[in-house]
């Protein structure tokens, strides 16, 4: 038996820790979250047997604690020795197996998946449920596709901001106000208010533009004639744009995006890139029709060489719609309609189950 | 045949008294190896250079795990472990299995974002060494991304 090394090589030309050192470490730590908890709450029990100052000869067993009292106070120990002792049950668990082992165990844990990666399509490992996509009928066809919009996450991030930075304001230039009402001026107090109002002012009119920008332009409606999507297959597509402004152009095309997580140090990063772009069709010098919208039916074709929608814990592949519009008097602006597309069918008979197998 | 060999990280040896690693070799069925999902993928493999040292398991497993820029996610379709006497006598030093794709996923070359199938046979020593060897395989036919 050979001393693991504590560096080892992954796949490509990354190097990382031993699997062996790392399992050891978190055991360690698992290890002493339980030593902790058993001293911790020996401590707590044995306090409880104590000697009155004045009566060295007497042994108090009772301080006056009720049993509610006694769960508050073990309630620490308690919870070191159940997140220690879980954590040390685990890593017993997977302690000396292999990658893959660890992997094809984890199916058969009922929990696990419940705190894994997100649903699948039934028959289709790693490609996304559709069931958020699909739970809203069209008007005329017969689904309409949530909107997955950035615009409307950097409004409520303007929104937040302006709200929380102004209530700090409102306490600086309270207690200014009653430095002043008291006939005192504390100039230190109202020079660090200047520049706080003006990021305050700031951030209003950021969040004031962006909710002008995301109501003005109307709603943008996408209606599909079926989901899932099956590369090779056309479908119906209608497209409704609300607004009372001319838009100079509006395009509607399929869009292909890989997501990667990763992380840098201690920061969980997210990359996404668009791999493929499918034009559909340009609508140019649109006029919507007053106190209506924009219509439009047009069809879309999946490419028959497309890849799947895929999604992991860390990486995945989504096909998207996308309509960008660019109004007369308004920045251009993006709508994300997320789709989901299934492997092209296999001409022979499925695979029904995966197999996991331990031949002990 | 192809051998993409390689030493369990765990293991350092200096090279004056290390016992040297096993030769895989694995056939395929397909001599391309692509398949279609759902297709059955038969596999012939041969453990060469034991040197009579006795493996303690054998584990046989059919997975994808994903390359690229994000953390690297691993999928187990199929997962066999032979760790009696009479198990290990069956399937070392040669033997042939035979496993069902399922329909997804498809390999997948992208720019982020890479998707891999691979048989990976895993050896254990009584010593406490393993030895892994992976041999990559396509799924399907999507062709690879390119930025537009």
């Amino acid at each position: 038996m050979r001393f693991p090394r504590f560096f080892t090589k992954k796949r490509g030309h990354r190097r990382t820790d031993s699997h062996a050192w790392g399992s050891f470490a978190e055991g360690l730590f698992y290890a002493l979250l339980v030593g902790a908890g058993i001293v911790f709450g020996l401590l707590l029990v044995t306090g409880a047997v104590s000697y009155a100052p004045a009566d060295p000869d007497s042994v108090v067993l009772q301080r006056g604690y009720e049993w509610w009292m006694w769960l508050l106070t073990l309630l620490i120990p308690l919870a070191l020795l159940a997140f220690g002792g879980s954590g040390l049950v685990r890593v017993v668990r997977t302690w000396g197996k292999s990658q893959e082992h660890r992997a094809a165990a984890s199916k058969t844990v009922i929990l696990d998946g419940l705190a894994g990666a997100s649903p699948v399509v039934p028959g289709h490992p790693g490609v996304p449920s559709c069931d958020n996509l699909e739970n809203s009928p069209g008007i005329v066809l017969r689904y309409r596709l949530p909107l997955e919009s950035p615009e409307n996450w950097t409004l409520v991030g303007f929104g937040l901001f302006a709200l929380l930075w102004n209530a700090v304001v409102v306490v600086l230039a309270v207690g200014v106000g009653a430095d002043l009402i008291r006939g005192t001026t504390d100039w230190l107090l109202i020079g660090l208010l200047v520049p706080f109002v003006a990021v305050g002012v700031g951030g209003v009119v950021l969040f004031v533009r962006a909710a002008i920008l995301s109501t003005s332009v109307g709603p943008t409606h996408v209606e599909i004639s079926d989901h899932p999507l099956v590369p090779g297959v056309s479908y119906d597509v209608r497209l409704g744009q609300g607004g009372a402004h001319l838009f100079r152009s509006i395009d509607l095309g399929l869009e292909l995006e890989e997501t990667a997580t990763f992380r840098q140090g201690t920061d969980t990063r997210t990359q996404r890139l668009v791999v493929r772009r499918v034009p559909v069709s340009r609508w140019q010098r649109v006029q919507p029709v007053p106190g209506g919208s924009f219509e439009a039916r047009v069809a879309v074709t999946i490419p028959a060489d497309a890849m799947h929608s895929f999604s992991s814990e860390n990486n995945a592949v989504q096909w998207r719609i996308v309509v960008r519009a660019l109004p007369d008097r308004w920045p251009e602006f993006t709508r994300v309609f997320p789709v989901v597309v299934l492997p092209v069918k296999a001409a022979v008979p499925t695979a029904s189950t995966e197999t996991v197998e331990s031949l002990e | 045949m192809n051998a993409a060999d390689a030493q369990h990280g765990d293991d350092h040896i200096p090279a004056s008294t290390a016992q040297p690693f096993p030769r895989i070799e694995l056939r395929f069925g397909h001599p391309g190896r692509g398949y279609d999902p759902g297709e059955w993928v038969t596999v012939e493999y041969c453990i060469d250079g034991l040197n009579g040292e006795r493996p303690r398991a054998l584990e046989r497993s059919a997975l994808w795990y994903t390359e690229g820029k994000g953390e690297e996610d691993l999928g187990v379709h199929s997962f066999e472990r032979f760790a009696t006497a009479e198990t290990i006598d069956r399937v070392v030093p040669e033997g042939t299995f035979a496993i069902q794709l399922p329909t997804s996923p498809l390999s997948y070359e992208g720019v982020i974002v890479k998707i891999r199938w691979c048989i990976r046979l895993r050896v254990f020593f009584e010593s406490g060494r393993d030895h892994v060897s992976e041999h990559v395989f396509n799924v399907g036919r999507v062709p690879p991304s390119i930025l537009p």
